[in-house]
């Protein structure tokens, strides 16, 4: 969808943002650009709509050389989010989030429908919310209509720069599982920049680790927590480890082979399933809500068998003593 | 006490018609120019906030004239347009262009890049940016620019007075070569207290044309994610 080919940015002063970049991004696909600040993951989102051209290589997206476009008609297909601000303050949320549709010369009607069901899905209320000014609303709800507008024109491919970057953290994590739950329905190919490593294990399929302008490694989360390429990687990663093991590694992978009934006993309330997806953490956290001893794993409808606490126990034990061994 | 509102009442009676006239005069010198000036220093604002180096050329120009004592702007325009409303009306004019250009200038300048960029990835073209985001965010400024021209102008067009261009600066100038005080208020007063409505009315526009949801009276913000 997205394709970087020996990439590279050299800005005035001989100042490398970008090395030799050589990347994919899947359709459909979350790819997160992780890396500290200066690492050169902002530039090389803003060289796939041409807000910064690149100094040698090739970029394409959905098969066409970008430098061969219209930058103008190629950024009205990308969605694009920000940090905070980025909203216009002196148009309603109504007309932030219709910005696209109106430039691209969409029919009056057909624009208002589509803000209230922008508005419906990331979950604010559209009697009210429409025409109210950005002055007017909390951290949480501008960044929520940052991200109904970068959806707007529904574009195919979605840049965002921490676009949860300037909230509190419980905050930001509702946004990001309600984020994580659209996603999954609207199935876009997104680029998502950050800084923080537990937001990229979070959101990413696959995690882009990048540092003074060079790519250190691209592995979905759970790879690159457990085999970092480098040293640089597992410096990066450092204090996080055990935590970060816990979120990558997923329930389904200590669930015990079993002898798995074809109906659950009782259909426990969903309150009271483990995804097969869901991290250990999670699973720790969902014990110690229910108080119970063991919890059904379920993958999507189906039916995967009991997890016993003390399995879990001892696999998180084991992922402490793993560490313990390579200290 | 009643002798000074005597005084006054035949006062007014007398000059009443005059002073009126005069001020009809004020009006028509300041409001022609600021309409000029208007017309012409947004737009070069604007313009220059595209230039990459005419811009301080321009902002450089438009200052030293500024620094032009009035007095003598006023003179130098009556070899040029000969004496009269012309050339009363050109020096305001050019008078009122520095605040009005450097508004419109720095206006659009100081929007917060993140804002502009925004507009940018999100497909607008350079015009576009310009009129949906870049004008109506400098509004404020420019009418600040505005109002900051109208008051100068009401003040320096009493200078009309010297060059035969009519308006409450005549009174002024007779009052003064006659050692006629009451004269030099007739002028004076009136003149402050245009320039103090002309003010209030642009303040008032000001509000119009600033968009709703950047106006001082946002209403309270909502707690809550």
């Amino acid at each position: 969808m997205i394709r970087f080919e020996e990439v590279w940015k050299v800005f005035p002063g001989d100042v490398q943002a970008v090395c030799d970049l050589n990347l994919e991004v899947a359709e459909g696909e979350t790819l997160v650009l992780l890396g500290t600040s200066g690492s050169g993951k902002t530039t090389t989102m803003k060289m796939v709509n041409r807000l910064i051209e690149p100094t040698r290589g090739t970029i394409t997206v959905q098969g066409r050389d970008i430098q061969q476009e219209n930058p103008i008609k190629l950024r009205r297909r990308m969605g694009y989010a920000i940090q905070h601000i980025g909203l216009f303050p002196h148009m309603s949320v109504g007309g932030n989030i219709g910005v696209v549709p109106r430039l691209l010369k969409w029919q009056p009607d057909k624009i208002a429908e589509r803000v209230d069901k922008l508005l419906d899905m990331v979950g604010l209320d559209p009697d009210s919310f429409r025409d109210r000014y950005p002055a007017q609303l909390s951290g949480g709800q501008k960044q929520r209509v940052g991200v109904a507008r970068a959806l707007a024109a529904d574009p195919p491919i979605v840049l965002m720069d921490e676009p949860f970057g300037a909230l509190d953290p419980i905050t930001r994590d509702g946004l990001q599982n309600e984020f994580l739950e659209l996603e999954s329905e609207i199935q876009k190919t997104i680029l998502f920049v950050t800084h923080d490593v537990f937001e990229a294990v979070k959101m990413g399929d696959r995690i882009a680790m990048l540092d003074e302008g060079r790519l250190q490694q691209v592995a979905p989360p759970a790879e690159l927590v457990e085999k970092p390429a480098n040293e640089f990687v597992d410096q990066f990663l450092g204090q996080q480890r055990f935590q970060l093991s816990l979120l990558t590694r997923s329930v389904r992978t200590i669930l015990k082979e079993q002898e798995r009934p074809e109906q659950a006993p009782e259909g426990p309330p969903p309150e009271e399933r483990l995804g097969a997806r869901m991290s250990l953490v999670g699973a720790l956290d969902l014990f110690k809500k229910t108080g119970r001893g063991d919890l059904p794993v379920y993958r999507g409808k189906e039916y995967m068998g009991e997890l016993h606490k003390d399995d879990l126990l001892q696999a998180v034990g084991a992922v402490l003593g793993e560490l313990g061994e390579e200290r | 006490m009643s002798a000074f509102w005597q005084g006054l009442k035949s006062f007014l009676q007398e000059r009443g018609g005059e002073i009126l006239n005069a001020l009809g005069e004020h009006v028509y010198l300041t409001m022609a120019a600021m309409g000029m000036a208007i017309v012409l220093a947004v737009p070069v604002g604007l313009i220059l906030t595209r230039a990459k180096r005419a811009d301080k050329v321009v902002l450089g120009i438009v200052g030293v004239i500024q620094t032009l004592p009035s007095l003598a702007l006023v003179g130098l325009m009556v070899p040029l347009l000969g004496a009269g409303p012309k050339a009363a009306i050109a020096a305001l004019f050019l008078y009122a262009l520095l605040p009005i250009v450097r508004n419109s200038y720095t206006g659009v300048r100081n929007i917060d890049p993140a804002i502009t960029e925004t507009a940018r990835a999100m497909g607008m073209t350079s015009r576009e940016i310009l009129f949906r985001v870049e004008l109506p965010l400098s509004v404020p400024i420019i009418m600040a620019g505005v109002r900051t021209s109208t008051v100068i102008c009401v003040g320096v067009a009493t200078l009309g007075g010297v060059v035969g261009a009519g308006g409450l600066g005549e009174l002024i100038w007779i009052g003064i070569d006659r050692a006629e005080d009451a004269l030099i208020f007739a002028g004076a007063l009136p003149a402050m207290g245009l320039a103090l409505l002309l003010d209030w009315v642009l303040s008032v526009g000001e509000w119009l044309f600033t968009p709703a949801g950047m106006r001082e009276d946002k209403g309270s913000a909502q707690a809550g994610a």
